[in-house]
């Protein structure tokens, strides 16, 4: 199984790979993993690569091998979905978060991002921000995607609440339990 | 079974040091290996970590654990081996006794240093060996390995890590700590002192000691061959190289490599026998490849692999096929993939960084900036383009006198600039600054713009000497203006850069001035000491549309189409503005209020 996370500084992907590591690591597979390398928290885009399986050399994924991209923001969801494989998942909040080129308006964001996904690959687009804040705070976007993903895999649902138990601030537990839930009903 | 748990590269070699009753860890931050001793600090409080002033400094103190019978840990980013290379170079001739590894994170494709040096060439210059692991279980295995090798043959060793191994994870067994007794210090001048005539026999121990450990190395366990049988290629290689390299499923061989300095160089002379070829697949220059040459082996090597760049499964699927080894898991491509021309996305400054006014005034002012290294270094990227030069750490002070004496030779005396952060001015810019005063012509026009955020920001934020104010105020304090007057630095200007109008005022002035003069900036860094107001908003009806505040380059502020109004306005994100004002004093019309 080969992922990519995407997104923005800030924005908790770090975490999120994290958690998924973990909750492939006790669901019995060899797993590796990727992090963004630089600038991550300064507004610069972040990705991140979970590969699981018997075996896992390189935690790299190929281009045209991922069976999800999963994107915390609409132009990284672009930027990686050349990476999935045929009949791939993206899987996308449908945020805007302007790069400096829309700001200087060099470059028009490209606001019609649905028409630009793959047509061989299949594609989920929900309002992630707007549902996190429903859960509580904007903070737990990350697990409300984590949910979204969980959905797609068949890992014991069990595995995952216990680790974002484990994982999270306590002080936000009930509002990620919560996020999870919703992304897991999407 | 043994335990197991995800680990970064970091994490792993934290966890090794930990495991082999390491006492002494100290560091300088620097991507990718940062996260390494602060795993440590948070982790494992048995053992004593710190991040020193510099790498040169680390190294000493961990010149000194060793040298006390301590095992010791000094980590650094490959140019931080640069600064310590002075000690370095000498400590190596001593007959090491608490167990001493450096690690070097070095960062092929150099996806956060200004250049992609290959450490494992600055290892073998200093005679040491160098162990480079795969993934993050060798990562621990190879820092334990490399004490014992450390006391085994008396001699400083070399991890080298690079940035994706660093920051990648993968499953790590779990073993206890083992106990080392603190021998302490035993005088022996010909041994630790340095000087000639002492130093002469310790060249031959160098040089001993790797031929030791390289007729050893097959006891050691570490280098791993993979034989594919009726494979007419045998392929060298070791790091994350060997990992990508084994997703193909090549027709070749593998010898895997855990040490790269010294080469089992007998047992590839043996099988070099049994191959119609050896290609060695390594990041960055020939390194493997050169020793074997000069062994008189025949092989190949970066005549297919670059020599720049990571070399990612697609990069080494190529080179295989340019050498004629088929692969057994080709990449398959989807057809038909969109072109990618997606925006890019540079890095910015934070909302409510500190250095967004100082930047925009720099940028109004026109003048000639030499930068540094840092967060700040950022200035030199669409859209501030404010810096002209970054090289290395503390190197704008050195700089700017060099271009303002050459200057002078050729008659002018146009404003120079040099801007650096409190981390860096600390870590290596303190010399530079003093030797500003040496030939001082009092109308020499410098302008010193000190950053002083509170933190290392750029790395994290981990703290520094500029700290104190922002913590409990128990670790070391320095008063930075005050420093700089003890220096011998006349004129001073401290200012609070959220004042946007003052120090504008102030910095137009400085820069004018026929002098050196000096700028303290005091508002710490939005990442680390976060800035919590009420956000602002853009009145539509009031902007005039100028793109003043646009221009200053903050996260949350974009222009935007508002309902019945024809022209573009300003618009500020609230979910992403913290409070910093310097939009609204930027503003020309007021139209940029508080919440």
């Amino acid at each position: 199984m080969n992922i990519i996370l995407a997104g923005v500084g800030g924005q908790g992907l770090v975490l999120l790979t994290d958690m998924i590591c973990e909750v492939a690591h006790r669901a019995g597979f060899d797993v590796k993993s990727n992090d963004v390398v630089g600038l991550s928290q300064r507004g610069g885009k972040v990705w991140g690569s979970v590969r699981f399986g018997e075996h896992i050399y390189s935690p790299n994924v190929r281009k045209g091998d991922a069976d999800f991209v999963v994107a915390l923001e609409a132009l990284e969801g672009l930027r990686w979905q050349n990476y999935l494989k045929s009949g791939g998942k993206l899987l996308m909040s449908t945020a805007e978060i302007y790069p400096v080129f829309a700001i200087a308006e060099k470059a028009p964001y490209p606001h019609d991002f649905m028409n630009q996904v793959r047509a061989d690959v299949l594609v989920e687009a929900h309002d992630i921000q707007k549902l996190s804040l429903e859960a509580g705070t904007v903070k737990v976007s990350n697990v409300l995607v984590m949910g979204l993903l969980a959905k797609h895999l068949h890992i014991d649902k069990a595995i995952w609440v216990e680790v974002i138990r484990e994982t999270v601030p306590s002080k936000f537990l009930e509002e990620n339990l919560k996020a999870f839930e919703v992304g897991m009903q999407l | 079974m043994k335990k197991s748990q995800m680990m970064t590269g970091n994490q792993a070699i934290a966890r090794g040091f930990y495991e082999a009753g390491g006492h002494v860890a100290a560091s300088y931050p620097g991507s990718p290996t940062v996260e390494m001793l602060e795993e440590i600090k948070h982790q494992y409080p048995e053992i004593y970590a710190e991040f020193s002033v510099n790498e040169k400094v680390a190294l000493e103190v961990g010149i000194g654990s060793s040298m006390t019978g301590a095992r010791t840990l000094v980590s650094m980013k490959h140019v931080g081996v640069n600064v310590a290379a002075d000690p370095l170079m000498t400590f190596t001739e001593t007959k090491t006794k608490g167990g001493f590894v450096l690690m070097s994170g070095d960062d092929p494709g150099m996806a956060s240093s200004q250049n992609e040096q290959d450490n494992r060439i600055f290892a073998q210059f200093a005679n040491m060996p160098v162990l480079d692991p795969s993934d993050s279980q060798e990562a621990k295995d190879f820092t334990k390995l490399g004490l014992e090798i450390s006391e085994t043959y008396m001699t400083p060793v070399m991890l080298r890590i690079t940035s994706r191994l660093c920051h990648g994870r993968g499953l790590v067994t779990i073993d206890d700590r083992e106990t080392h007794d603190i021998k302490g210090f035993e005088k022996s001048p010909s041994d630790y002192g340095m000087i000639p005539p002492n130093t002469f026999d310790k060249q031959y121990h160098m040089k001993e000691r790797i031929e030791k450990l390289q007729s050893d190395l097959e006891q050691l366990n570490v280098n791993r061959y993979e034989a594919v049988s009726g494979a007419r290629t045998l392929i060298i290689t070791s790091g994350l190289a060997y990992q990508n390299t084994m997703e193909l499923k090549p027709d070749a061989s593998i010898l895997k490599l855990g040490i790269v300095f010294p080469l089992p160089m007998s047992w590839i002379r043996t099988l070099s026998t049994q191959y119609e070829k050896i290609l060695v697949i390594e990041e960055m220059t020939p390194f493997i490849e050169n020793q074997i040459k000069l062994a008189g082996i025949s092989c190949e090597g970066k005549a297919f692999f670059p020599f720049t760049g990571e070399l990612d499964i697609e990069v080494i699927e190529k080179g295989l096929a340019e050498a004629g080894v088929s692969v057994g898991n080709p990449t398959v491509m989807p057809v038909g993939l969109p072109e990618e021309d997606v925006m890019g996305r540079l890095p910015m400054f934070c909302a409510g960084c500190p250095h967004r006014p100082v930047f925009d005034i720099l940028k109004k002012s026109k003048n000639t900036v030499i930068g540094d290294i840092g967060c700040y270094s950022m200035g030199i990227l669409f859209p501030l383009e404010v810096l002209d030069s970054i090289i290395s750490m503390g190197a704008s002070l050195g700089m700017i006198k060099g271009m303002k004496k050459a200057q002078r030779l050729s008659g002018t005396n146009e404003p120079l600039v040099a801007v650096i952060g409190d981390g860096t001015f600390y870590h290596s810019g303190m010399t530079g600054m003093m030797n500003l005063l040496h030939q001082c012509d009092p109308s020499d026009n410098m302008t010193i713009v000190i950053l002083n955020n509170g933190t290392t920001a750029m790395t994290g934020g981990q703290p520094n000497a500029s700290s104190s104010p922002y913590g409990d105020g128990s670790d070391m304090h320095i008063d930075m203006p005050k420093l700089i007057e003890t220096m011998g630095f006349d004129r001073i200007k401290v200012v609070d850069q959220f004042d946007y109008k003052e120090t504008k005022r102030i910095m137009d002035e400085e820069m004018k001035h026929e002098g050196l003069s000096v700028v303290i900036t005091t508002r710490p860094c939005a990442l680390r000491y976060k800035i919590k107001e009420p956000h602002f908003y853009v009145d539509p009806t009031i902007c005039i549309g100028c793109r003043s505040c646009v221009k200053t380059n903050c996260p949350p502020i974009h222009m935007k189409a508002y309902e019945g109004i024809e022209k573009l306005k300003s618009s500020i994100d609230p979910t992403l503005c913290v409070g910093c004002s310097v939009c609204s004093q930027v503003c020309p019309v007021g139209a940029i209020k508080r919440s």
